[in-house]
């Protein structure tokens, strides 16, 4: 099977953060949704992948090539938007275009354009001036105009107003009807995710909790409700994350028959989202 | 090389304080330099212009994290790399066209005689600007932007320092003393420090995180 982006083993050491080992892979055609609380790593991974940092161990391949021997071919395929603006603030819209298009074999400006006034932005205002939501909108339209096979986007939803979260979405979605393309997303608003993703990544301190098809990760997993009288030392052992409050206690759990073995009917189960399973399993 | 090229211009006029700058240092010069000599004056016009269009770009790139860009696109570090030290040629020939032009209107409104182009300090540039990028470009490359800069604040005082010292006493000079710019040196001791920066800065770029 050829994978569009796979990740084998990858190292990373800082000071104060390890990646550790990581693995995971991603088939054309899918969303892959790169979930984990502020610094599990998510950043460093997609830094590591574009190769802005450089790793201390394991494997990266990207089109099924070396990210670092074929590191031009695999970036004309790829489209990136990242967290913040890294875009230089004093040029225009259409500056900063001309730079980026003259790297890119396939840049096409039709699209661009397209995009540009998808977006009502402004193609001779500086970038300085433009508000988060633009300068996202504005790198989304960068990302997508060189007909790239992966897209690679770090937290791109996060700040932003529902409706252009939306907006972004429904763009994903159109891209990934087209089954050569991939789209790799982090982020930390799950509830983006649980509407477009295939697969699920979560990472956690650096090393990979789990990764899965979207629609495993919400079968394993429950949330289960109940007072907490029921609770005893053993059974609290039993969940993979606890809250505790004085009317009653919720928990995570990926073994629902057991739970219900454990408590009988005394206990209501619902299903999890994806903002539970990161919550709970960071705080184990 | 076109879009290192097209990025370095584009961030050179992006904003009114590089604009004014670039637009009014060739009479700041003049001002500042008092050389009995005009051809010692126009020397130090096309240095330091090469120089100061030559490295504009990495304030952006390490201040402004625009090198997460760069290095995102499609193109490696070895050639990031390779481009910047090539484009410095593109740039001094495009300085002696803007300083000729330039200091050739200064020359015809009779404001002030100068040399609006002049062979032989052409030839002496060259080196010149080899030797200071040769030490500059890996700083910038490689180390953290507060370091960069101070190497670069030495090269480029040191550099005016010796314009001083040449303009005002020509041949007596200490610069001259030295020695270091002329015979076979001039050709061969920038050179081979260019060559060894280059392959030092490609080395530098590809192990270090951006």
């Amino acid at each position: 099977m050829d994978y569009i982006l796979e990740i084998k083993n990858l190292r990373k050491e800082f000071k104060n953060f390890t990646l550790d080992d990581i693995s995971f892979k991603l088939e054309p055609g899918y969303i892959m949704g790169f979930i984990g609380p502020n610094g599990a790593g998510k950043s460093t991974t997609i830094k590591l992948i574009m190769n802005l940092l450089k790793k201390n161990g394991g494997e990266i391949k990207v089109f099924g090539k070396d990210h670092i021997k074929y590191e031009k071919e695999i970036k004309d395929r790829i489209g990136f938007v990242y967290d913040e603006n890294y875009y230089y603030e004093d040029l225009t819209i259409n500056q900063m275009k001309n730079i980026v298009a003259s790297f890119y074999s396939k840049w096409d400006e039709h699209q661009f354009n397209y995009y540009i006034h998808e977006f009502g932005l402004n193609p001779k205002v500086k970038i300085k001036t433009l508000s988060k939501g633009m300068k996202m909108k504005f790198s989304l339209g960068i990302a997508l105009s060189h007909h790239a096979d992966l897209i690679i986007m770090d937290e791109p939803t996060s700040g932003l107003d529902p409706v252009f979260r939306r907006e972004i979405l429904d763009i994903l979605y159109n891209i990934i009807q087209d089954d050569s393309k991939s789209i790799f997303f982090s982020t930390h608003i799950t509830t983006d995710l649980e509407k477009i993703a295939d697969y699920i990544t979560f990472i956690n301190d650096g090393k990979i909790i789990f990764s899965k098809p979207k629609d495993e990760v919400m079968e394993s997993y429950a949330i289960v409700k109940g007072g907490t009288e029921l609770l005893n030392k053993d059974s609290r052992k039993e969940f993979i994350g606890l809250r505790e409050t004085k009317v009653g206690f919720e928990g995570l759990t990926d073994n629902i028959d057991g739970m219900k073995r454990t408590f009988g009917n005394n206990i209501l189960i619902e299903k999890a989202t994806l903002e539970d399973i990161m919550v709970y399993s960071v705080r184990r | 090389m076109l879009g290192i090229i097209k990025r370095d211009l584009m961030l050179l006029f992006c904003n009114k304080r590089d604009g004014f700058f670039m637009l009014f240092y060739i009479p700041f010069l003049i001002l500042i330099i008092d050389s009995y000599d005009p051809k010692w004056l126009y020397l130090a016009i096309i240095v330091a212009y090469t120089y100061i269009i030559s490295i504009t770009s990495f304030y952006y790139d390490i201040d402004g994290k625009g090198r997460y860009i760069i290095n995102s696109l499609p193109i490696n570090g070895e050639a990031i790399v390779f481009y910047k030290y090539l484009s410095t040629f593109v740039y001094f020939i495009m300085t002696i066209v803007y300083a000729g032009v330039y200091l050739w209107i200064i020359n015809w409104t009779g404001l002030k005689a100068v040399d609006y182009f002049n062979m032989e300090m052409v030839i002496k540039a060259i080196p010149i600007i080899m030797f200071a990028t040769s030490i500059v470009f890996p700083a910038y490359f490689y180390f953290e932007p507060r370091i960069a800069r101070l190497v670069h604040m030495v090269v480029f005082i040191g550099f005016f320092i010796g314009m001083a010292n040449l303009g005002a006493l020509g041949d007596k000079s200490l610069v001259k003393k030295i020695g270091l710019f002329q015979g076979k040196n001039m050709v061969f001791v920038p050179i081979i420090m260019f060559i060894a920066s280059l392959l030092l800065s490609m080395k530098l770029y590809q192990s270090r995180d951006l």
